[in-house]
C-alpha cells in the first residue's frame, strides 16, 4: 500500500470515515511520496475549512419573521387581484356574448320577417286569395247567392229521403 | 432551515433571502405535502433545492488567489503551512476567518460541488442522507462527492503552493 498513491483513496472517502486500516497506510505512503503528502495536508485543511463554516452559528435578524409574514401577504393579496381580475375578464366575454345572442335574436324577430315582405311583394295577394283559411272563416257569413250552403246540400239530400219514408 | 442555509452562503442577506424563500414555498405547498415522510425532511429538501437554486443564480468566482484572501484568512493559512493544521483550540476569531475562507474557496466551485462537499464533509452527511435531501441517485451522489473533493483539495493545495512562496519571497525581502 505505501507504493500505491493515496489521493484517490482520500478523494473517495470523507477523512471522518477513513478506517484505522487506511490512515496507517496513508501516514506510511505520505512518508516517502511528496506529491500524495501535499495533497493529504490540502484534503485535511479542506476539511477543517468545511467543519470550521459547518460550526458556525447563524441566528435570523430580529425583522425576518415580519418581513416574512409581509412577503406573504404581499403575494396572496397580488393572487387575489389576479383572481379577480381574471374573473371580470371571464364574466366580461360571458356578458358580451350575452349581448351578442340577444341581438341576433332581436334582428331575427324583428328586422328579418320585415324584409322579406317588403321584398316580396307578390306573397301578399297570394295570401288573400280565396282559398285561404283566413277568407274561408272571415268570410264564412257573405258566401255568393250562386253557392249553396252546407245546410241547404244535407237538406237536399236527407230531405228527399225524409219524403220517401213520409 | 437557517443554519443549514448559512452553510452555503456568506453573506447573511443571501441565507436570509435563501430562508424566506424556503418559508414562502413552505406555506404555498404545503397541500402538496402529503404526510408521507417526515415534515422535516420535507423542509430540508425544499431547503435544499432553494439554497442550490440560488447557488446556480449566484455568479461564480473564477479562482481564488493568495491576494484576495483578508489578513486573518492568510494568518490562517500560515498557521497550516506551519504544521499547525491539527490545532483545534483556536480563537474565535481565527475560527471566523477559516470559515470565511471555507465560503470563499467554496466559492469557486459549482454549485452542486459546494452542496455535496458542505453535506458531507462539513455536516458528515451520509450518502443515503444527501440522496433523501437531493433526490440525487446514489452513484450520482458519490460520483459528485469525489470530484468535489478533489476540486476543493487542488483548490486549497494552489492556495498553499502561492502562501508558501508569497512567504519565502517575503522572508527573502525582510532578509535583504
Amino acid at each position: 500500500m505505501s507504493d500505491k498513491h493515496i489521493i484517490s483513496l482520500i478523494e473517495q472517502t470523507p477523512p471522518a470515515s477513513l478506517s484505522e486500516s487506511d490512515l496507517i497506510a496513508i501516514q506510511a505512503h505520505v512518508a516517502d511520496c511528496a506529491d500524495c503528502r501535499r495533497g493529504y495536508e490540502a484534503a485535511q485543511i479542506a476539511v477543517l475549512l468545511m467543519k470550521e463554516r459547518a460550526a458556525e452559528a447563524f441566528a435570523p435578524s430580529p425583522f425576518f419573521h415580519t418581513r416574512v409574514l409581509a412577503i406573504l401577504r404581499e403575494r396572496q393579496a397580488a393572487n387575489e387581484s389576479w383572481a379577480w381580475s381574471r374573473m371580470w375578464r371571464a364574466g366580461g366575454a360571458l356578458a358580451s356574448s350575452m349581448v351578442a345572442t340577444v341581438a341576433a335574436l332581436v334582428v331575427l324577430t324583428f328586422v328579418v320577417p320585415g324584409t322579406q315582405s317588403t321584398a316580396v311583394p307578390g306573397d301578399v295577394t297570394s295570401t288573400l286569395n280565396a282559398y285561404s283559411a283566413e277568407e274561408v272563416i272571415l268570410n264564412q257569413s257573405e258566401l255568393p247567392e250562386e253557392q249553396t250552403s252546407d245546410g241547404q246540400i244535407l237538406k237536399t239530400l236527407y230531405g228527399a229521403e225524409e219524403d220517401a219514408v213520409k | 432551515m437557517f443554519r443549514f442555509a448559512s452553510r452555503f452562503f456568506r453573506q447573511r442577506s443571501l441565507v436570509e433571502e435563501a430562508a424566506q424563500e424556503v418559508f414562502l414555498k413552505a406555506f404555498t405547498e404545503l397541500g402538496k405535502f402529503e404526510g408521507r415522510g417526515s415534515m422535516e425532511g420535507w423542509l430540508t429538501r425544499i431547503t435544499t433545492n432553494t439554497c442550490l437554486n440560488l447557488l446556480r443564480s449566484s455568479k461564480r468566482r473564477p479562482e481564488l488567489t493568495v491576494s484576495d484572501l483578508t489578513e486573518e484568512q492568510s494568518t490562517w493559512v500560515e498557521n497550516k503551512l506551519a504544521d499547525t493544521a491539527m490545532e483545534h483550540h483556536q480563537s474565535s476569531e481565527r475560527s471566523l476567518a477559516a470559515a470565511d475562507l471555507a465560503g470563499r474557496v467554496l466559492e469557486t466551485l459549482a454549485p452542486e460541488d459546494q452542496l455535496v462537499l458542505t453535506m458531507m464533509d462539513g455536516d458528515d452527511a451520509s450518502v443515503k442522507d444527501v440522496v433523501e435531501m437531493t433526490g440525487w441517485s446514489e452513484s450520482k451522489v458519490k460520483v459528485k462527492a469525489h470530484r468535489a473533493r478533489r476540486r476543493m483539495r487542488r483548490a486549497v493545495e494552489k492556495l498553499l503552493a502561492r502562501g508558501t512562496k508569497g512567504n519565502s519571497k517575503s522572508l527573502e525581502t525582510s532578509r535583504n
